[in-house]
């Protein structure tokens, strides 16, 4: 798969934003500042990436929780995502929602999720209703290996091609759900046969290739946007960082960390594209600068934004607020 | 001097103790394996029972409280570990359908012997999806028992009780308890479900209180004797069978009652309470309206200041008690 | 212009005054700097002077009301000229006027929660005060002033407590009859049982009569103070009391030398009382629990020995002090002594007076009383109760029988800070001292 200089620039300043914002909001968790936990995907941005981007600008996502890539791929502002990490009154969600869920709707993010497996059915739904409202919308419904084993996903992949949805599923199989191993019951390839049994197309990518990633969901996108009902890819990947902030990593071996980290998503697509000369090692610098300066001018807004006022504490919960 | 232990050494330590006297009792649910639970609650059980009685499980709470609610339909006596509370509303189906009505449905003829944990309850920063209590869901169903620890030496004595039992129990932990000390024998005992704990004697006010409320009421009622309010605090350890006994002997006492769950307030067990000491021969004794202080009617918000103020803090229970004390309402 | 009077602010932890009288007349002239009238806080008396000089009208305290600090109570006049608007009455600590709704800018923020629920309910919101942040109204601020207007009491309806109803069915007691202590007039079981009781002292009325009313005096400033500190004291206080004789021989004979010298010089005679100061502040120096004070959490031991010595008033009691009596000779103890009793019989204490005291001292011996328990004053750790020194048949040191003059001195201690043998050891040591009034200079 080929592309320009500006698409690939593009590309890799989406998952270096994403790293380096993922980095940024550990050190500020570490340092007291961000409470509660959140769900690092440092390792996976190809598959962020690389799924989204084959979508148009009016198309959808749902997201998971531990989705900053998705919605960093998805062009969130950087500024607004921090400041919601930082749980400040101008963050995207307000302060009410934090890292686990954010969400900014206006822009087709329909939201992250505290509940594994908690945004597939829903993603019928969305499907149901772009398919009713015919403006040829479709939605990318992210959701894990852990996921694929709760009743949610089997019900909703059975309504998904009952209703023929326009919906492309992205599995990210990062291998373990919390600390089970997904391979204890199921691969990759596995995960996409499921495709196969409720009657779908599904097929599953090395999930740190973006172009991969890229093109097995052009492909999907495609099947879905003709009308074809819905479609499933599967990215192999691997998340660097433990499950949660609370995770002490006793369920894997350091030596499978660190072979997976030979496979650094960022890393490939940087040799590729030194390697077809579609980018020099001076253009990568500008770009990772760029990323690092975007992060650094998000979090200097978070930490000057003003927290949420408590007399609105209860306001929010019914329409209209 | 008795040892003391924190209230999840104690989950832990009465999980372990009961596994070893009864071959029938084991474990199930996400991560508790190698993983030693989200809360390392059940950490070393694997090494020391081995994954045929500490059973991980991929995502999927329907299954585990389902293969719960089967093994004890067969004579096991499973303790089932729900993450975080939020999730039992994925668990319930096979809860509230099936493990709830068994016995009833079947003319008595069959018994579920099953015991769900959750730890339940805000404060950690973890939003909406991670932060609530439900315990009263659960209240609602005849043919569930639902129990809520606050000491260390309650879970024990409770929990021990809880798998004995014969019927499906709900077991709730909360969160912010985990690492709270307090003295537990180091053998077994039990203590019988349905029985309240008068955690505090006193004159004035009677608190009923759940959960980490009441160790806030406690904190709350040190500061109030400054004052000269001298507050009895109830705490019911049991919503299902409930101890309505020692709450009536404690507000004909005092005349004034306050109660205090996180849950929130509209639909929560406070609205139990009042009733049941509405209905009964306190009402006559009671010389204020009966007060609840209870959750925001808001989903638990992740900013750190809004969680705070979501739930009842020991400052809002010294205000709402001194209020009520001295008369005011 | 005329010029207010206020209940003025005389101390620091005061928050409302006694008027105790009027020392002018409304209508007469006043200057600047005349007494104008006397006010009382719980500590003391005040001459309060006249802020300018006018004619006095507009008085809207009388003596015996207890009126908030700051509080507007008279008006100084120029002549001819009328009491300003809405200048009587002024409100009392007991009553408190709504306070008039205020026309709300069109800058005003109101959350649209707050709109919703105002406008669903029929609540004016001007007629709210904000307490949110940026002064803008919220929800909060719309349900507390439904709670307000929503008033529980129905015509024709009895506003009572179940258990108000249920002591008045079990005593037939007519609910309707009665007046609530409650929140907005609710009636209590205590009313019920107050009506008990009244019923049956009218009974007892009617059998026994007829009886003279007794006299009515009200509990305000010192005397409410004294019984408010009373009974604190005295509950919350858990008091252990020792009490030992002293045989007084050899302090008399050590006061009749310093007199015989302080007459022949014709300096002031040394009491009994500046003795006993000198010789127990001196004690304490090597007894600091007893000269302590229990504050919250904290046992604070005090560095300087105040001693109080307690003034039978008229009217009450006050407890001015002798500070650092460990460092002080006994002829000026003793000047102090006599100008701090004279002064507190005249009613000219200041508060540096009664300020400051570790430790008491209560002298009934004038009055004749051989032996009394006191109360401590708390935060104080310890009172010392002294009897009247008479002569008594005891055995001396070879059993005869002998007349000695002997005191008998009785200390009440706190006993969360001091043990038992804490005390006895102070009791006893102290008993040897006065024994042995050599002892003082060792």
């Amino acid at each position: 798969m080929e592309v320009t200089k500006e698409i690939a620039e593009q590309y890799l300043l989406q998952m270096y934003q994403i790293r380096v914002f993922e980095e940024q909001a550990e050190k500020s968790y570490m340092a007291g500042k961000i409470h509660g936990t959140m769900h690092l995907s440092i390792g996976q941005e190809a598959s962020a990436v690389g799924s989204v981007s084959a979508l148009g600008p009016k198309d959808l996502i749902l997201s998971t929780h531990r989705g900053h890539g998705h919605c960093i791929a998805k062009g969130a502002d950087l500024k607004l995502m921090m400041a919601e990490f930082y749980g400040k009154a101008n963050g995207y969600c307000r302060g009410r929602g934090g890292s686990m869920h954010i969400a900014d709707v206006a822009s087709g993010n329909l939201g992250a999720n505290g509940v594994v497996g908690g945004g597939i059915p829903m993603a019928v739904g969305v499907g149901l209703g772009l398919k009713m409202q015919n403006e040829g919308k479709i939605l990318l419904s992210f959701f894990g290996d852990g996921a694929a084993s709760t009743g949610a996903f089997h019900e909703s992949m059975t309504l998904s091609v009952l209703y023929q949805v326009p919906v492309v599923y992205v599995c990210e199989n990062n291998q373990y759900a919390m600390s089970f191993p997904s391979n204890k019951w199921t691969t990759s390839e596995g995960l996409a046969s499921f495709a196969a049994c409720y009657g779908m197309p599904g097929k599953s990518v090395d999930g740190n290739d973006l172009l991969a990633v890229l093109e097995a969901t052009e492909e999907a996108v495609e099947h879905v946007r003709n009308g074809n009902g819905p479609a499933l890819v599967v990215c192999d990947t691997y998340r660097w960082r433990g499950h949660s902030k609370s995770d002490r990593n006793r369920y894997r071996s350091q030596e499978e960390i660190d072979a997976w980290k030979e496979k650094d998503p960022i890393e490939r697509f940087k040799n590729h594209m030194i390697e077809k000369k579609t980018l020099t090692i001076d253009d990568i610098e500008k770009i990772k600068a760029q990323a690092d300066a975007d992060i650094e001018n998000a979090r200097l807004f978070a930490e000057s934004s003003p927290d949420p006022d408590v007399s609105t504490l209860e306001e929010g919960v019914y329409a209209p607020w | 001097m008795v040892r003391e232990i924190t209230y999840l050494e104690a989950v832990r330590e009465a999980m372990t103790q009961e596994m070893e006297r009864d071959p029938k009792v084991f474990l199930i649910g996400e991560d508790v394996g190698l993983y030693g639970g989200a809360f390392q609650v059940s950490y070393g059980m694997l090494e020391k029972f081995g994954p045929e009685r500490i059973v991980d499980t991929p995502i999927t709470e329907l299954g585990i409280a389902g293969a719960a609610t089967g093994a004890a339909l067969v004579g096991m006596r499973p303790i089932a570990e729900i993450m975080f509370m939020d999730f039992t509303t994925l668990a319930s189906e096979q809860l509230v359908n099936q493990a709830a009505k068994l016995r009833f449905m079947f003319g008595g003829r069959a018994t579920d012997p099953m015991v769900l944990r959750t730890p339940a309850g805000s404060g950690t920063g973890a939003a909406e999806h991670h932060s609530q209590s439900f315990e009263n869901w659960f209240v609602h169903v005849p043919g569930l028992k639902v129990v809520m620890p606050t000491t260390p030496y309650d879970v024990k004595g409770l929990l021990i009780e809880s798998i004995r039992d014969d019927n499906p129990v709900v077991f709730i932990e909360h969160k912010l308890l985990y690492k709270s000390k307090g003295p537990v024998p180091e053998e077994m005992y039990t203590i019988p479900l349905g029985k309240a704990d008068v955690k505090r004697a006193g004159r004035d006010l009677t608190i009923v209180a759940t959960g980490v409320m009441v160790q806030r009421s406690l904190a709350a009622a040190d500061q109030l004797a400054q004052e000269g309010i001298d507050i009895e605090i109830v705490d019911p350890r049991t919503l299902r069978p409930l101890d309505t006994e020692t709450i009536i002997a404690s507000v004909k006492k005092t005349g004034k009652v306050l109660i205090v769950h996180e849950a929130v307030k509209t639909g929560g067990f406070g609205g139990e309470l009042a009733a049941v000491i509405a209905e009964s021969e306190a009402f006559g004794y009671l010389e204020a309206p009966i007060l609840r202080l209870a959750g925001k009617e808001v989903p638990i918000p992740y900013n750190r200041n809004l969680e705070y103020h979501a739930v009842p803090q020991v400052e809002n229970i010294i205000e709402k008690a001194r209020e009520l004390a001295q008369l005011k309402v | 212009m005329a010029i207010e009077v206020i209940m003025p602010k005389v101390d620091m932890d005061q928050e409302t005054g006694t008027v105790v009288e009027w020392c002018k007349n409304p209508g007469e002239q006043v200057k600047t700097g005349e007494i104008i009238l006397v006010i009382e806080t719980d500590k003391v008396a005040v001459d309060v002077e006249s802020p300018g000089t006018g004619i006095l009208e507009g008085v809207s305290a009388k003596p015996g009301e207890v009126i908030p600090i700051g509080t507007v109570i008279a008006y100084l006049l120029a002549e001819g000229e009328a009491l300003p608007q809405g200048a009587a009455p002024t409100p009392k600590v007991e009553s408190s006027l709504p306070t008039p709704p205020q026309e709300i800018s069109t800058g005003q923020v109101v959350t649209p929660v707050a709109k919703n629920m105002a406008a669903a309910h029929g609540i004016d919101l001007n007629a709210i005060a904000p307490s949110g942040k940026g002064q803008k109204i919220t929800k909060a601020d719309v349900a507390a002033q439904l709670a307000k207007e929503s008033a529980p009491v129905v015509a024709g309806k009895i506003y009572a407590a179940p258990a108000a109803r249920r002591v008045a069915r079990e005593n037939q007691v007519d609910l309707a009859a009665l007046q609530g202590s409650g929140p907005q007039g609710r009636i209590q079981s205590n009313d019920v049982f107050a009506s008990l009781e009244q019923q049956d002292h009218q009974t007892q009325l009617q059998v026994v009569a007829p009886i003279v009313e007794p006299e009515i005096i009200p509990l305000i400033g010192m005397r409410r103070t004294i019984a408010e500190r009373m009974t604190a004291n005295y509950q919350n206080v858990p008091h252990i009391k020792f009490t030992s004789r002293v045989i007084m021989s050899g302090i008399t004979e050590a006061r009749n030398t310093l007199n015989a010298v302080a007459e022949k010089s014709g300096a002031q005679k040394i009491s009994v009382t500046a003795l006993l100061v000198k010789q127990i502040a001196t004690t304490l120096r090597r007894h600091p629990y007893l000269n302590s004070s229990l504050k919250g959490d904290e046992i604070l031991l005090h560095q300087d020995i105040n001693i109080g010595v307690a003034v039978a008033l008229e009217n009450g009691l006050i407890v001015p002090v002798v500070k650092n009596a460990d460092k002080k000779g006994l002829a000026e103890i003793a000047a102090e002594v006599n100008d701090l009793a004279a002064r507190a019989r005249a009613g000219k204490l200041v508060n540096a007076d009664v300020k400051g005291g570790t430790f008491t001292i209560s002298n009934l011996g004038p009055f004749g009383i051989e032996q009394f328990d006191a109360i401590i004053n708390a935060p104080e750790a310890a009172i010392l109760a002294i009897g009247a020194t008479q002569l008594e048949a005891i055995p001396d040191e070879s059993g005869q029988i002998v007349a000695r003059p002997i005191m008998r001195m009785t200390l009440s201690a706190d006993h969360r800070i001091v043990d038992g043998a804490v005390a006895a050891r102070f009791v006893a040591e102290l008993k040897t001292v006065l024994e042995n009034p050599i002892l003082m200079v060792y």
